[in-house]
């Protein structure tokens, strides 16, 4: 009866699905292969400017790993205009904030502020695309903090390199092998003349997008972007070609040895379709029909009911080229591994033979569509959307219709998913130990 | 084509343009934009109940705000009959069984709380009316049950219970005691016994009481249109039944005649806890309003705050201390400068303080200090706007607080307009020198001495004392809590061998093996330990089965395994673990080395202290002789960190008493171990010290 009920309400509300929820958005190119989005909202007074370039830990020559990463420190050093050390300091006294990341794939700067100081975002990120001081000290300097910023996230944080751990045994050619970060011996190699050449060839308007978000008034905005933006020159064009991997074939068994844990973790991974292709997106609605809740698959079983894990996730990484999906869980007490491993594969094993129940499948898409909503409720938040989507999958429009593609998986779509990417001969199991155990 | 557009882009903006942009200059600032908050839309039931809309269609998502604007209520000998109203509402409805309830809100992915005199809820919009239905039921049609009634008294007093000993807490409770009288509203507090006042007949009454439509607000936002949810709460909402609350007068509370200390000793206390105060008659209609926020925003704001630059930054008295200026529309509300700090700095605090209000008073703030304070205010006022739960308050604020209409639009015009000249208006209004309160919660044993010699302006600033709940007190004597003539430490450890089983049963324990647990965070905490009187000691803690910690004493030898990492002990570490390895070290004391230094309160109790070393302090109870706390200290990163043990319930093992409780404080964090199991002379061999 209660089963029922709850399967009954949602056809209640039929009539009002799929309201409203508009992401309003328009985009351009300047002369300079510059992509610009405004996506114009006054219910606050706040903008966001921010630049995303399509440039991560991936686009690198062998031997020169982690540039992207240190470019996004590099490049906040200063410009012609604006001095060493400067930048954090306008920002605060301007009432804004500001912060960037690194990805494989991409890197992305953004500045808030109240909406009067939109000139100001715009100014900075001008001077950042125009002409930033890349010079030795900067490098010097900058190499010492993205060392400590190892030390700190990877080096010492318990769990903290299981992503490379992963990477290094899923790709063997592609640049995804190695961690974004970089090697440090590659970071110290690096020459002044390196640095500047890679600057111009990625950081470069036909290598970027501009959002401005928030509260602007257009026809100004635009003027003041073409002012500020339109004198950059045009880089070269870029030409990525990262070599193919040859699709797996038999289970890969390795084992990664990490100081700062004792507890060890097992890791179930699979070489998957990067981010844009369908099939990542059955990925990601299984991830969570498996581990995200109490009463998901493996954490009701493995966590709660049979106590074997202390925690147990399923996670889908999506990467541009290929991404990579993770199931993993951590002992209690006495557990092997190799328990945990069966467990988990039983799991997947079923998604591969049996379709998943109805009333799970509409809790997905519920789930799926309150996380949609949610994730475009700050202007800071869309702004970094309409960048990816332009940027990474090629689609704009994608910020108001990704609910729709979840929307029109099935679950017979999941089970062929899983069944063509989840088997047992495509997987690498990782055993990521404490350092400790592999001394005694 | 681009040509044509730069033609068009110029006749638009003819009036403002001058010809190029200049990248060499940093662009200005434009004008305070102004917000863009839409009024909302209002209307009213017949029952008084005042909603009001704000349509916001950008996600199809939408909050529900319910407020009761009633004057201050005085619980009186009941008091926590509100907070246990609050926590009755909204476990379903006279139709809706509490489990079905909280099932269907989940399912719909909506959030749904209740207060005392409010509600909260939000959801997707196409679950709004039936949201909207689910809050109205469990607001007007309340399943108050005896069950559920004592299940949130219990949590309740639970909940006073682990607040006992909290300085912050008693604190807290002092400062506005002291602030308003206890028989205010905002004086009273709620005590183990004013719950036990409170019957579930209380409960109801207090929500026919209070719980009624008169002074009621309603404030929907997000993704409604007005017809739909006029409708909607036109349905839901009209049998709530129209009735006004009961009002009552209250006594004027007054700040003292001259700025003077008020100190509460709290013998456990770590950390004083002060608060500079005084009363404020600040509404925010007041013209002065936004002057008062300003000069508190710079006074102590927040991390660049003068409090925290000096005494954080500049003397490292603190982690923080920061000052805030409250506003109320129906009673005076409270200035407050406030600090924790090391009980070493107590004095010196007091006096950083009173010298920074004094000096705010007296000297105008620089213009830089008043213009980068607007900017960083301005911002955070900006960004806040975004989150409708900030725009609800606003709509509600312009309405019970009687502001006009565009308080909020024009608030940042309002702020950029403020001068160094209202600032020190404002600090001068609302700051007081001459009248402040002077609240300090500490341990009066180490810091009265020299608290009373605290002077400002050349003043003794005067002490009186107060007990933890705020009434007047004697002057703790610590001079009475002397020796009795002739005692000495060796009668101290004396009578705590004697108590826990004599010499004779002592000296036969050759080791011991103590098992014990804790939780933490609801994690499992094991604890084993081993000890022997060969100078050899072992210390394992393990988190869910997990080693943490292990420290191994063999004698010449130790080691230390933290977190997988082992590392061996240092001649210094060597010592001092050996120090510790005897089961018994009472037995070594007798022959001395350390010192008895006084008594003091433990818990309540008078109690003997024996200095062991710089960094630790043992206390053996006066009446039982049994050894109730240990205090160590030890410097980490720079910082003094102390460690409270406290052992009570003491069993008999085999002759020879133990306790079975361990309670450890370090820092913010407490946890207790409860023994589970002793061996003595059996399960101990030298395998475990390798």
């Amino acid at each position: 009866m209660k089963r029922k009920l709850l399967v009954a309400l949602p056809f209640l509300f039929v009539g009002w699905v799929m309201q409203a929820q508009e992401v309003a958005y328009e985009e351009y190119d300047l002369d300079n292969g510059l992509h610009v989005i405004l996506h114009k909202d006054n219910t606050a007074p706040l903008v966001t400017t921010s630049v995303m370039y399509h440039v991560g830990g991936k686009d690198r020559t062998e031997g020169r790993t982690g540039f992207a990463h240190f470019f996004e420190h590099l490049l906040f050093e200063g410009t012609k205009n604006v001095g060493k050390g400067e930048w954090f300091k306008i920002v605060a006294s301007n009432g804004g904030k500001n912060n960037a990341n690194t990805s494989q794939d991409r890197t992305y700067y953004y500045e808030v502020f109240p909406s009067n100081n939109l000139q100001l975002g715009l100014w900075l990120e001008s001077e950042r695309m125009l002409h930033p001081i890349i010079d030795q000290t900067g490098i010097d300097t900058q190499q010492e903090v993205v060392k400590e910023e190892k030390r700190l996230r990877y080096d010492n944080s318990p769990y903290g390199q299981f992503l490379y751990a992963i990477g290094k045994n899923l790709f063997k050619v592609h640049p995804y092998k190695d961690p974004n970060i970089g090697y440090m011996a590659d970071l110290d190699a690096a020459t002044l003349e390196d640095v500047i050449a890679y600057n111009k060839k990625y950081y470069v308007p036909n290598n970027a997008v501009l959002v401005v978000a928030g509260d602007f008034e257009t026809a100004s905005t635009k003027k003041m972007i073409s002012d500020y933006f339109s004198a950059i020159p045009k880089g070269d064009d870029i030409v990525r070609s990262y070599p193919k991997e040859e699709p797996i074939t038999e289970q890969i068994n390795a084992t990664f040895y990490d100081p700062n844990i004792q507890i060890p973790a097992s890791m179930i991974a699979y070489r998957t379709p990067g981010f844009t292709e369908r099939e990542a997106y059955v990925l990601d609605m299984l991830s969570t029909y498996l581990s995200d809740g109490r009463s998901s698959k493996l954490y009701k079983k493995m966590v709660d009911d049979q106590k074997q894990a202390l925690q147990v996730g399923a996670f889908n990484i999506g990467q541009e080229d290929y991404s990579m999906y993770v199931v993993f869980a951590l002992p209690v007490g006495e557990t092997t591994l190799e328990v945990l491993n069966t467990e988990m594969e039983e799991e997947i094993a079923k998604v591969r033979t049996e379709l998943i129940s109805e009333n799970d499948y509409q809790k997905l898409l519920n789930k799926f569509e309150n996380q949609f909503v949610n994730s475009n409720s700050s202007v800071e938040g869309i702004a970094n959307s309409l960048a990816r989507y332009y940027m990474l999958y090629g689609d704009t429009a994608l910020i108001n219709k990704e609910i729709e593609v979840y929307r029109s998986i099935t679950r017979e779509e999941i089970k062929e998913v899983a069944n063509k990417f989840l088997n047992p001969n495509q997987r690498l199991v990782l055993s990521y130990l404490p350092e400790d155990t592999a001394q005694n | 084509m681009m040509k044509k557009l730069y033609t068009l882009l110029l006749v638009l903006f003819a009036g403002s343009l001058t010809a190029q942009i200049d990248r060499t200059q940093m662009p200005k600032p434009g004008p305070a934009p102004e917000i863009n908050l839409e009024d909302p839309q209002r209307f009213e039931l017949k029952n008084g109940l005042k909603v009001l809309v704000v349509e916001n269609h950008k996600l199809p998502r939408v909050s529900v705000q319910l407020r009761i604007d009633n004057p201050p209520i005085a619980e009186g000998d009941k008091s926590g009959v509100s907070s246990l109203t609050g926590s009755l509402l909204g476990k379903g409805s006279k139709s809706i069984s509490k489990d079905d309830f909280n099932e269907e809100i989940d399912f719909l992915g909506a959030r749904l709380n209740f207060g005392a005199q409010s509600a909260f809820a939000s959801s997707l919009s196409k679950y709004f009316p039936r949201i909207l239905e689910l809050m109205a039921d469990a607001a007007i049609n309340p399943n108050f049950t005896q069950e559920e009634f004592d299940k949130e008294k219990d949590k309740l007093i639970t909940g006073l219970k682990t607040q006992e000993k909290d300085v912050k807490a008693i604190a807290g409770r002092v400062q506005r005691a002291l602030a308003y009288g206890t028989d205010h509203p905002y004086g009273e507090f709620t005590t183990e016994t004013t719950v036990n006042n409170v019957k579930l007949a209380d409960v109801i009454q207090f929500y026919d009481n209070y719980f009624v439509p008169a002074n009621a607000y309603l404030v929907i936002i997000g993704d409604v249109n007005l017809e739909e949810t006029k409708e909607l709460v036109e349905t839901h909402f009209t049998p709530w039944t129209k009735a006004v609350p009961p009002s009552f007068q209250f006594s004027k509370p007054s700040d003292v005649q001259y700025t003077q200390i008020s100190f509460v000793d709290v013998p456990n206390a770590v950390q004083s806890e002060i608060s500079v105060q005084n009363l404020v008659n600040l509404k925010m209609k007041d013209e002065d309003y936004l002057s008062g926020l300003m000069a508190n925003e710079i006074l102590g704001g927040g991390g660049e705050g003068r409090l925290f630059l000096n005494l954080r930054e500049d003397k490292g008295y603190t982690y923080g201390s920061y000052s805030g200026l409250g506003d109320d529309k129906y009673a005076p509300s409270r200035f407050r400068a406030v600090a924790s700090v090391r009980n070493a700095v107590t004095d010196s605090s007091v006096v950083e303080l009173l010298k920074e209000i004094d000096k705010i008073r007296e000297t105008p703030v620089t213009a830089e200090e008043l213009k980068n304070t607007k900017a960083k205010y301005v911002g955070r006022f900006v960004m806040a706007l975004e989150d409708p739960e900030t725009i609800a308050r606003y709509a509600l604020n312009i309405e019970t607080e009687d502001l006009p209409k565009d308080f909020y639009k024009t608030y940042l015009e309002k702020l950029n307009a403020i001068s160094v000249t209202d600032v020190q208006n404002a600090a001068q209004k609302y700051f007081s020198s001459d009248n402040a309160r002077v609240v300090v919660t500490g341990k009066g044993s180490e810091v009265l001495e020299n608290l009373q010699k605290v002077a400002v302006n050349g003043k003794t600033v005067p002490v009186k004392y107060f007990d933890k709940y705020a009434a007047p007190t004697e002057k703790p004597n610590y001079e009475a809590a002397e020796m009795p003539a002739g005692f000495g430490i060796k009668d101290v450890m004396n009578n705590y061998i004697k108590a826990v089983g004599g010499k004779a049963k002592l000296e036969g324990v050759n080791s011991y093996v103590l098992i014990a647990e804790a939780e933490m965070q609801g994690m499992k905490l094991n604890l084993e330990q081993k000890k022997t009187s060969k100078n050899q000691s072992m210390t394992d803690v393990k988190v869910m089965g997990n080693s943490m910690s292990k420290q191994v004493l063999n004698n010449e030898t130790g080691y230390v395994v933290m977190q997988g990492q082992r590392k061996e002990m240092d001649e210094a570490e060597l010592k001092k673990t050996r120090e510790e390895s005897a089961p018994f070290p009472e037995l070594g004391y007798l022959n001395g080395g350390v010192a008895l230094d006084g008594m003091e309160d433990v818990n309540g109790k008078k109690a003997y202290k024996v200095k062991v070393s710089e960094e630790k302090t043992l206390y053996y109870d006066v009446e039982t002789g049994l050894k109730v706390q240990e205090v160590t200290k030890a410097e980490m990163m720079g910082q003094q960190m102390t460690t409270t043990t406290t052992y009570s319930d003491y069993r008999e093992v085999q002759g020879i008493m133990f306790p079975y409780s361990i309670a450890q404080t370090v820092g913010p964090q407490s946890f207790e171990f409860i023994v589970s199991e002793i061996k003595i002379n059996e399960g101990v061999t030298d395998a475990d010290f390798e």
